[in-house]
């Protein structure tokens, strides 16, 4: 910077009032149009040194505005002295870069002509109805752009106005672009919001109650982020007995939309082999970004293509305070990918609980169910009892506690090791009675049940009968009958339909 | 011979029932015993059931690994699913965040 700095005696000189500052509100240079740039912004560096002049031809001699300090409006200096080019330069360089909405500032606008030098910086015009603006997009900036500019293109450039004193013009140096329009993403997602409304996408009525205990979970998101770890491992912790198909989609970028359209595609297509059955729910996820970064989950097609999805869909974009439009299309919004999957499978925890229950009321159940029949069986093999040798019946007694302790024991649930106990037990058993337990232990199969020898059925396979009366009363008492009496006779396998032909009263 | 009971019959069935459908009919079952007023034989059968349709739930709770499949679609438009290893984060095709 010179030491000279005439613009500052000039300022002096004036004696700016404090109630107008020396940039005059608003600056003469903002909302006037540049005279027409026909040919390339100026080339060459800027405040930076640069290497090579890029554009050919078209370098006017373009005075800065038509507002150099000479024609000022401010009264009372025009004449006062003489500036040099250079003065007027840096003096305009100073007022751009002393005003604080010049540093960094987003402009709107479509794109002129572009050059690119052989440096790989770019140079162009943003122009609007009017006026246009010199840009200058280094090479750093511009490989970190998610598109290349070409003429035509509406973009919003973010950069800094700053003044380039070979051309005597003012530029913008670019940071970084953006499509026009994402600048005012939440108008754009609430107007999109308003419409989609309005055709009833969103509505509550739409939304569909998810299976409580899925089978198949589709999943659409990316094949290699965390989300996809992430729900893997909660479904693995909660509820390990779902499967999982993962349609494969991009969630970012300009090119995700249709991906994500496609996998909600294949999901509700896709039949599992062993049910012929679609996915009863689909997980649609990301992980969390900006709001540039969700915008796949704001996109129309996605949003209808949710809104059409014969599968119920959980939606669980970002964190929890980010909220796509698919989250209003889907039948749940959870508010993260994890909490989507704990949302959509029971818990084990729960389950084995709600399990247990059950089985504490089976159990309780069926105690009430054979006390009946047990009692009246132990009155028949009392009665049978009397006509047995006492050691017969001995044993007997002994294998009746041995039912019932093994009975007691299925209630418990505690069924390993039966087979076990029941060999031990056999070896306490008489002979006689040994070789028949082993039918009855061969009946029992290999379920590890206990209950068949809770069964009275057991005691049948010796040889006994239970006969009942029409009423289905168990008989032991044959006087409680009469000839021409219809009696039904349970034998260890099958039956008998009966009828008294005369009775025998014993003693 | 014995008749074989419908309960008996679908004995079989059990082992491939879905953890929620065993539940379901496990349910049934204990309903049906608690409303009581069964043959004895009947109860017998229905509690023998109930207790396989238990042992198929919890061991579906207990042993229950999960499976990720990935779908994938061929030129023609078919689909099919191939495993993915546990956490294996598959894929250089679809790049993303």
């Amino acid at each position: 910077m010179s030491d000279d700095r005439p613009w500052e005696r000039w300022l002096r000189r004036d004696d700016i009032p404090t109630d107008g500052p020396p940039d005059p509100e608003p600056p003469p240079w903002a909302g006037e149009p540049a005279r027409p740039a026909p040919g390339q912004p100026a080339a060459g560096a800027v405040p930076r040194p640069r290497g090579e002049s890029a554009d050919a031809g078209g370098e006017t001699e373009r005075g800065l505005t038509r507002r150099s300090p000479s024609t000022s409006t401010r009264p009372g200096h025009s004449a006062s002295r003489i500036w040099t080019v250079g003065d007027v330069t840096r003096a305009m360089r100073e007022v751009v870069r002393g005003a604080p909405a010049f540093r960094d500032l987003w402009v709107e606008g479509e794109i002129g002509q572009v050059t690119v030098s052989a440096a790989g910086h770019c140079y162009f015009t943003l122009r609007d109805g009017r006026s246009q603006l010199s840009c200058v997009f280094f090479r750093t900036q511009r490989l970190g752009s998610p598109f290349e500019l070409r003429t035509g293109l509406r973009i919003v450039a973010r950069g800094r106005l700053d003044v380039y004193d070979a051309a005597g013009t003012y530029q913008l140096y670019v940071e970084s672009v953006q499509p026009a329009g994402f600048g005012d993403l939440a108008l754009r997602f609430e107007a999109l919001k308003a419409r989609l409304a309005a055709e009833g996408l969103f509505d509550a009525a739409r939304r569909r109650p998810l299976a409580p205990s899925p089978r198949l979970v589709g999943l659409a998101t990316s094949p290699s982020g965390a989300v996809l770890h992430d729900i893997q491992h909660v479904l693995r912790r909660r509820w390990p007995l779902v499967r999982v198909v993962l349609a494969p989609c991009q969630v970012q970028g300009d090119a995700a939309p249709p991906t994500i359209v496609a996998a909600l595609g294949r999901l509700a297509r896709w039949r599992d082999p062993g049910t012929m059955a679609p996915p009863d729910v689909i997980i649609l996820a990301r992980g969390g970004g900006s709001l540039e970064d969700l915008w796949a989950f704001n996109d129309e097609r996605v949003v209808r293509a949710v809104a059409a999805s014969p599968v119920p869909i959980v939606t669980g974009v970002g964190h929890e305070t980010d909220v796509t439009l698919v989250d209003f299309a889907a039948d749940v919004r959870a508010p993260t990918p994890s909490a989507a999957a704990e949302l959509v499978v029971p818990s084990r925890a729960e389950a084995a609980a709600t399990l247990r229950a059950v089985r504490g009321r089976l159990d309780a159940a069926v105690e009430r169910s054979i006390a009946g029949p047990r009692l009246a069986l132990t009155a028949e093999r009392r009665a049978l009892g009397r006509l047995h040798p006492a050691a017969v019946l001995a044993g007997e007694r002994q294998h009746a506690a041995d039912l019932l302790d093994r009975a007691r024991r299925a209630m418990d649930g505690r069924l390993a090791g039966d087979r076990a106990r029941l060999d031990r037990a056999a070896d306490r058993m008489p002979l006689l009675v040994r070789g028949r337990l082993a039918r009855a232990r061969a009946d029992l199969g290999s379920t590890g049940s206990g209950l068949a020898a809770l069964s009275p059925y057991a005691t049948l396979e010796r040889g006994y009968a239970i006969v009942r009366a029409a009423d289905g009363h168990v008989l032991t008492h044959a006087s409680g009958t009469s000839a021409g009496d219809a009696l039904d006779v349970r034998l260890a396998q099958g039956g008998l339909d009966a009828t008294v032909t005369s009775v025998r009263d014993s003693a | 011979m014995m008749e074989t009971t419908p309960a008996v019959r679908q004995d079989q069935a059990i082992d491939e029932l879905a953890f929620d459908a065993a539940l379901a009919q496990l349910g049934e079952v204990v309903a049906r015993l608690e409303t009581g007023g069964l043959p004895l034989e009947t109860s017998i059968a229905l509690y023998e059931r109930g207790v396989a349709l238990h042992a198929r739930c919890a061991r579906l709770l207990d042993d229950a690994e999960l499976r990720v499949q990935r779908l994938v679609e061929d030129a023609g438009g078919a689909l099919r699913a191939i495993d993915l290893t546990p956490d294996d984060p598959d894929d250089e095709a679809t790049p993303s965040a």
